[in-house]
């Protein structure tokens, strides 16, 4: 394996989690809810893909049972903000907190204090015939395991649910003027409920992939900020899930890249090469903070008597 | 964004009292009523856990130093969490604050052996809160320059402090004995004086007068004033001449610095060294308290005493109860939780919403 195709090969593999909690970041962001609670809710996610898939035997049950753990801390966020109208970064914040209680609380349940962690088996890597032929990309792209395939599809599902159909208009009227929305027959709350519930279902899955494709196991951590970085990249991403994507690579790259040239041993401290993904993130937002614009109504609740304009 | 959360933050004194104290007992006793049935539903006793959380920090002297020596550094990132919050900028880098805060505690801990202490002492505590200054310095620059959300920002440079502690005490000063990442000690001299039996250190007086000035500043002094307002109503404020972006930027480099106390204390007062690690969670605890304290800066010494006796029992009930101590942490969660919703139940005498 060249190494172009190595180096692709680790960054489309890296590029997962963040696509998949920063769709569903900007899915309910384009709803006008700004979801702050990643980080817990993809330790959660990786907690119980791990623990589920341990004891029924099958990763799919795990991914989906985490999928399904982060759809209700959604559920609360949705409801909370819209019809308790409860501030979004407060509530979003207590539900970090609760989900990564409840992430190692569950670990230390079910598994205890092991000298030795068990494991679980990782997802199979299903090659695609023929375009895993094609050189360099062929093998970085289409021999992967299914979470990666299921992560473009859903981006490009995503694009063309947003941009191509009715249902798309109205969610992001929701976002940008919800009294206009409104005035015209689509609610608010149920939108915006929908909307978290789902991203918040994907962002758990994006933690769930950690556990499942790399270590085989849940330790406390492991997330390391990729849930933040996720809110980082949707805001680079525009919000909107086709500039999401080719974002995702870059903050794959800068993660594998601090890892590899760790290994490399190149003469620069390997604890500052370590700082390498947030330090260019913190760079990048302030690229993204002048061409990037986010919904008009992100983060602020609906109410419906309210006399401003907006 | 925020100000439908700072309108409830902001609600004169009179109108708390009441009602709010009662919901707030509601919200505590419904925390720990749920927490109690998960307790059960794991197959443990919640009276004998409960008994551990409550009473550890009140049965031996031990357990009551430990709680104090938690809540320093809780309620000074509680302080540095509600000082931004005020002006509706959220600061979630306390830890990289704290850590920061402590490397350049332990820097010149370590390298400026032989001063006394009159000189050492005051010049460690100021190098970890200007450190801590400059670090949320950078997320303040960011946000008035080019208009970043500092939720992010913050965050981020939480990340990349681990970096630093990690180069100063596995390369730059380390004692290769620990078998962690940790430093040589700092000079005698650079130590926290104690007092009492069991010690008790000298910042838990730091900590009691910094929160006396913070709540004297803002309850009474023109900065308070202007930060509340550019809280409340940033339209107004910025229509009366307070520059909004300097206030909030200015808020956000203060929380540093208060962060950077505290990391400056941990490593004069506690530990006498940089370890990795030593922030513990005391992020998310200075959070929970400064969102359960909605902004109420003479309530919030009082929530984190609270908060550091719930962690100082959580650790106990892990040993008597043999339940995770991070129950806690949802417990706490839970608390913050109903406290919210409670502002839903309450009866809202002229509410504004937008």
């Amino acid at each position: 394996m060249s190494n172009a195709t190595q180096f692709l090969t680790l960054v489309v593999t890296a590029m997962v989690p963040f696509i998949l909690a920063s769709q569903g970041t900007m899915l309910g962001g384009r709803a006008g809810v700004f979801n702050v609670s990643q980080e817990g809710v993809m330790a959660l996610g990786a907690s119980v893909a791990f623990l589920v898939s341990l004891k029924s035997g099958s990763t799919l049950v795990g991914l989906v049972v985490a999928l399904l753990a982060g759809a209700v801390f959604g559920l609360v966020l949705g409801a909370a903000t819209t019809n308790l109208r409860l501030d979004q970064f407060v509530v979003g914040l207590a539900l970090f907190f609760a989900a990564t209680g409840l992430a190692t609380l569950l670990y230390k349940v079910v598994i205890g204090v092991a000298t030795q962690p068990p494991l679980v088996p990782t997802l199979p890597q299903w090659r695609i015939p023929g375009l895993a032929s094609i050189p360099v990309v062929g093998p970085a792209v289409f021999d992967q395991n299914g979470l990666v395939y299921f992560a473009l599809l859903l981006s490009a599902a995503l694009y063309w649910l947003l941009y191509h159909t009715s249902l798309g208009m109205r969610l992001r009227a929701v976002g940008e003027n919800p009294k206009c929305a409104d005035s015209l027959g689509v609610s608010i709350t149920s939108t915006r409920i929908v909307t978290s519930v789902i991203g918040s279902g994907l962002i758990a899955l994006g933690g769930a992939y950690i556990p499942l494709v790399y270590t085989g196991t849940y330790t406390d951590g492991m997330v390391a900020g990729r849930g933040w970085l996720a809110i980082a990249l949707t805001f680079f991403g525009a919000w909107r899930p086709q500039f999401i994507l080719p974002g995702a690579a870059f903050f794959a790259a800068m993660e594998v890249l601090a890892l590899r040239v760790q290994v490399q041993g190149i003469d620069i401290p390997h604890q500052f090469i370590g700082m390498l993904p947030y330090v260019a993130t913190l760079l990048i937002i302030i690229v993204a903070a002048r061409w990037a614009r986010a919904p008009a109504f992100l983060g602020r609740n609906y109410d419906r008597e309210s006399r401003t304009a907006l | 964004m925020t100000s439908a959360a700072l309108a409830q933050l902001n609600r004169p004194a009179v109108r708390r009292s009441a009602t709010s104290a009662l919901s707030y007992i509601i919200a505590v006793l419904a925390a720990f009523l749920v927490t109690g049935l998960i307790i059960l539903w794991l197959g443990q006793d919640p009276v004998t856990a409960f008994r551990s959380i409550l009473t550890t920090s009140f049965r031996t002297s031990f357990g009551f130093v430990e709680t104090l020596h938690k809540w320093v550094p809780i309620s000074l990132l509680a302080l540095g969490f509600t000082i931004p919050l005020l002006s509706g900028k959220f600061n979630i880098g306390g830890e990289g604050q704290l850590l920061v805060g402590a490397c350049a505690a332990a820097a010149v801990g370590i390298t400026a052996q032989g001063l006394p202490a009159v000189i050492l002492l005051p010049a460690i505590l100021i190098a970890g809160t200007a450190a801590g200054a400059v670090w949320a310095g950078i997320a303040a620059w960011l946000l008035v320059r080019f208009g970043v959300n500092e939720i992010l920002t913050t965050v981020l440079l939480n990340f990349a402090s681990f970096g630093i502690v990690d180069y100063i005490a596995s390369e730059v000063w380390s004692d290769p004995a620990a078998g962690h990442p940790t430093t040589i000690p700092i000079a005698d001299a650079g130590l926290l004086p104690t007092f009492g039996a069991p010690p008790v250190h000298a910042g838990v007086i730091i900590a009691l007068v910094v929160a006396l000035v913070a709540m004297l500043i803002v309850r009474r002094g023109t900065a308070g004033y202007e930060l509340r307002a550019v809280g409340a109503n940033p339209r107004a404020a910025r229509v009366h001449g307070v520059r909004i972006a300097g206030v909030a930027a200015a808020a956000l480099v203060v929380g540093g610095a208060l962060g950077g106390l505290a990391g400056a204390i941990e490593v004069t007062g506690v530990y006498g060294k940089l370890i990795e690690g030593l922030q513990t969670n005391y992020l998310l605890l200075g959070i929970i308290v400064g969102l359960i304290a909605r902004g109420n800066v003479v309530a919030l010494p009082f929530v984190a005493f609270g908060i550091a006796v719930l962690e100082v029992g959580a650790s106990a009930m892990q040993r008597t109860a043999d339940v995770p101590n991070e129950m806690v942490l949802i417990t706490e969660a839970l608390i913050l939780i109903f406290i919210l919703a409670s502002t839903v139940v309450q009866p809202r005498v002229g509410r504004r919403s937008r």
